[in-house]
């Protein structure tokens, strides 16, 4: 299937937060409860459309673990959009978001749009870390910030696309050449860019992101 | 669109629903090897920018269950993350998607996290194991006329990496137990003894050998 762009993401964040779920969540519309622990990096990819254009998302899933930590660092460079996520349920895992942050800011291209996730959020009773922190930290720092459960799938749909949304955005503004590989952009084949990105609303046979469905 | 997931990453020998419905055949390809590149190395191409430039080793398998039974599709490739490295350092698995039987890179995974065993010799048959714990059973699919010289190259490779990592792997450390290890029959492998190690100056550079000297 064609596309106009192919954008690069990366899922970062500590081992057991849910960034396998999540990825399976986006891509296969259900949840795993138990998932082998990844090594490396699991790829998936699905069709979105914004604003009347197809948009592929590759997305590299890696490894959280501190021995993973020097290979996960390669893999940021050329990432159009990095899911950063913590646990709502482990506070650790909010603690190491500065650090995790600090390895994508110095990694990758300055570009990149970085979602922050609070995920579990199905699991109210035992919240460890308050929304308003997590909002906090992404308004410090410049991000995006949304709470998800990859076990509901509320909103999981709308962090890849909002996250493929300001991206897009990114490249109507101009601050993304899209004809530089490392910002993590690729034009679809046979692709005219010279036409004007915006308004087209051909080619609406991909799965359209509804509207915010306010479960979390 | 999705891309599904590895088929042997969830659940145990269920045969992802997404790819059974590939295991029809198509029109073999040779490893690239011979000089052209493999179906993995041009998917690499069109999508995977920073990996587009690696050298890469691929073949196409089947997975198979212990038993042999035919599972689904799988290419299986190592690629070495730097030219200046003697041996690959990475492997890459990929599958046919459901939707348009292309193919999709699934995993790429640091050698040092994967064991490779010669299964079957006679069925041309690869056990490829994660430090995880996890394992799963692949058996080439070439044309019979290459296909002994191509399994003859992953048992060269496979050789050559076990050579290289007990020369001092990292050793592996994770969080999680190894849960899924309950099918750990290491001891009913062929593995293969180690009696002579190769000559260090056998170990060639991929750039000027054609890869490895597989
Ligand atoms: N309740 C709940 N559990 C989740 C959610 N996402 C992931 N999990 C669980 O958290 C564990 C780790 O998930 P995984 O995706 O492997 O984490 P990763 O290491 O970040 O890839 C698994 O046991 C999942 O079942 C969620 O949204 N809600
Ligand atoms: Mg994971």
């Amino acid at each position: 299937m064609t596309y106009a762009y192919l954008f690069k993401y990366i899922i970062i964040g500590d081992t057991g937060v849910g960034k396998s779920c999540l990825l399976l969540q986006f891509t296969d519309k259900r949840f795993q409860p138990v998932h082998d622990l990844t090594i490396g990096v699991e790829f998936g990819a699905r069709m979105v459309n914004i604003d009347g254009k197809q948009i592929k998302l590759q997305i590299w899933d890696t490894a959280g673990q501190e021995s993973f930590r020097s290979i996960t660092r390669s893999y940021y460079r050329g990432a159009a959009g990095a899911l950063l996520v913590y646990d709502i349920t482990r506070r650790e895992t909010f603690n190491h978001l500065t650090s995790w942050l600090e390895d994508a800011r110095q990694h990758s291209s300055s570009n990149m749009v970085i979602m922050l996730i609070g995920n579990k959020s199905d699991l109210e009773s035992r919240r460890d870390v308050k929304r308003e922190e997590g909002e906090a930290f992404a308004r410090e720092h410049g991000l995006i910030f949304m709470e998800t459960s990859a076990k509901t799938a509320c909103n999981v749909e709308e962090a890849f696309i909002n996250t493929a949304k300001e991206i897009y955005r990114k490249i109507q503004q101009g601050l993304f050449d899209v004809h530089n590989e490392a910002n993590g952009i690729k034009i679809g084949p046979q692709q005219c860019i010279s036409t004007s990105v915006g308004s087209s609303t051909s080619q609406r046979n991909s799965r359209e992101v509804g509207s915010n469905s306010g479960c979390c | 669109m999705s891309a599904g997931r590895p088929p042997f990453l969830p659940g145990l020998w269920a045969p992802h629903p997404r790819m059974t419905s590939q295991t029809r055949a198509r029109p073999r390809q040779r490893a690239c090897s011979t000089g052209r590149p493999g179906r993995l190395q041009r998917h690499l191409s069109g999508e995977f920018d920073q990996l587009r430039d690696f050298p890469i080793f691929e073949s196409n398998f089947v997975q198979v269950t212990r038993l042999g039974e035919v599972a689904n599709k799988v290419t299986m490739g190592v690629a070495a993350s730097s030219p200046a490295l003697e041996l690959p350092d990475l492997l890459l698995l990929a599958g046919p998607t459901k939707e348009n039987g292309r193919l999709q890179l699934f995993g790429l995974f640091p050698l040092q996290f994967v064991q490779l065993f010669v299964h079957d010799e006679s069925r041309w048959q690869l056990k490829v194991k994660f430090r995880t714990g996890r394992a799963f059973y692949l058996q080439l699919r070439a044309p019979p006329e290459t296909r002994d010289r191509e399994f003859g190259q992953w048992v060269r490779l496979l050789y050559r990496l076990r050579f290289h990592s007990a020369q001092g792997a990292v050793p592996f450390t994770q969080e999680y137990s190894a849960l899924e290890d309950c099918d750990d029959d290491e001891e009913d492998e062929e593995e293969l003894e180690l009696e002579e190690p190769p000559a260090l100056d056998t170990r060639l550079d991929p750039q000027t050998s054609v890869l490895w000297g597989l």
